[in-house]
């Protein structure tokens, strides 16, 4: 390699790095990233709906408290799927609170119906219910871990297109607008907990 | 010319303090495939139970972990656990199939981590019947090796390939 060509090499590099660092790809990888994270989002509150006939068959065995719950539930249920949050609607804050409110709503519900449930002792002996019981759980542990998953991405990518120098090109060239992270109804679940993990 | 480069050269170095990540350290140390910082496990049993969880490696690459934490600093234990699995690294990253058991004796709390690649294979309800049937009720007896052989010995069953699974 002669002088020329590797200084010329040099210069494509830099000019070709110093583009990455303004934004032109990070923006998109970072808004890439988010809406893959709400796909994620997504495809937990699916799951937890799937579960809700289950949940139905068996509050049929309990009484009218439990019956009342369980049409509480539903209708949160019917509400949360008529809100279709889609990779677009992410900056949307009013649509994203009214999902949020109708699935705080559900998951408020469910964790009710179970805890009225302990009263039956013929209901939570079976294995259906253990079953059931448990899948409901770990889909809430999930949904959880989806959502602070989401924010993250929601806080790196807002980060990134209101930080230079990647907000050049977020600005100039991507037009970028900021994204809405989910705000869970129920205090601080959306937020991860702050575990002091630092060993003493 | 010069002016250009010295320009890239400042806009990288602000993107190098952009993406410097905040490492956490986990809240216990990962000594080995058995961690007993509650110390409630003699050491014959931890090497024992070491070999059989070396030997569940070597033949299916599922790593399984067991914890024993001395306290939960308030925290929800699905919280914990979840944190310290992934804090660990515990299993292969692209396969995501790591396993950890997690006892808090001082909350009387036991929970069964399971890394994503492995939902098929440990399900929720299959957990939570391992965790019912073989764990509880010898750590109700105060026998937490029982206790947790026991669960051990389930969750290779749920990992090992069919035929074995059939055979058990």
């Amino acid at each position: 390699m002669n002088f020329t060509s590797f200084k010329r090499a040099v210069i494509v590099a830099a000019v070709s790095l110093g583009l990455a660092s303004c934004g032109i790809n990070s923006v998109p990888t970072a808004e890439e990233n988010a809406k893959a994270k709400w796909a994620d989002v997504e495809a937990q509150f699916q799951r937890r709906a799937n579960l809700i006939p289950n949940l139905a068959e068996v509050a049929k065995g309990a009484a009218e408290n439990e019956r009342n719950i369980l049409t509480e539930v539903t209708e949160a249920r019917a509400k949360a799927t008529s809100i279709n949050v889609t990779a677009d609607d992410l900056g949307d804050a009013t649509k994203m609170g009214e999902l949020a409110a109708a699935q705080g709503q559900m998951s408020q519900g469910i964790g009710r119906l179970l805890a009225s449930f302990e009263a039956y002792p013929n209901i939570t002996s079976t294995q259906g219910y253990l079953t059931l019981q448990s899948q409901l759980e770990g889909t809430e542990n999930r949904i959880a871990v989806a959502l602070r998953d989401y924010n993250e991405a929601v806080r790196n990518y807002n980060t990134t297109i209101r930080t230079f120098p990647d907000t050049i090109g977020a600005n100039i060239i991507h037009g970028a607008e900021p994204l809405v992270p989910y705000k869970a109804t129920t205090e601080g679940a959306e937020e991860a907990p702050t575990l002091d993990m630092t060993s003493e | 010319m010069r002016a250009i480069l010295v320009c890239f050269v400042l806009l990288l170095s602000g993107c190098a303090q952009a993406n410097g990540a905040d490492n956490q350290r986990p809240a216990l140390e990962l000594t080995g495939r058995v961690v007993d910082a509650a110390e409630i496990l003699t050491p014959q049993f931890e090497d024992q139970l070491t070999t059989r969880l070396a030997e569940l490696e070597a033949e299916t690459k599922v790593q399984l972990v067991v914890a024993a934490t001395p306290d939960l600093k308030g925290h929800d234990i699905s919280d914990y656990s979840f944190e310290l699995a992934n804090a660990w690294g515990i299993g292969s990253k692209e396969r995501n199939d790591g396993l950890m058991v997690l006892v808090a004796p001082k909350e009387r709390k036991v929970r069964i981590e399971v890394g994503l690649g492995l939902e098929a294979s440990v399900k929720d309800e299959e957990a939570a019947k391992i965790v019912e049937e073989a764990i509880i009720p010898a750590f109700q007896n105060g026998d937490f090796e029982k206790g947790i052989s026991r669960g051990v010995d389930r969750l290779i069953i749920e990992v090992s390939p069919a035929q074995l699974k059939e055979a058990a």
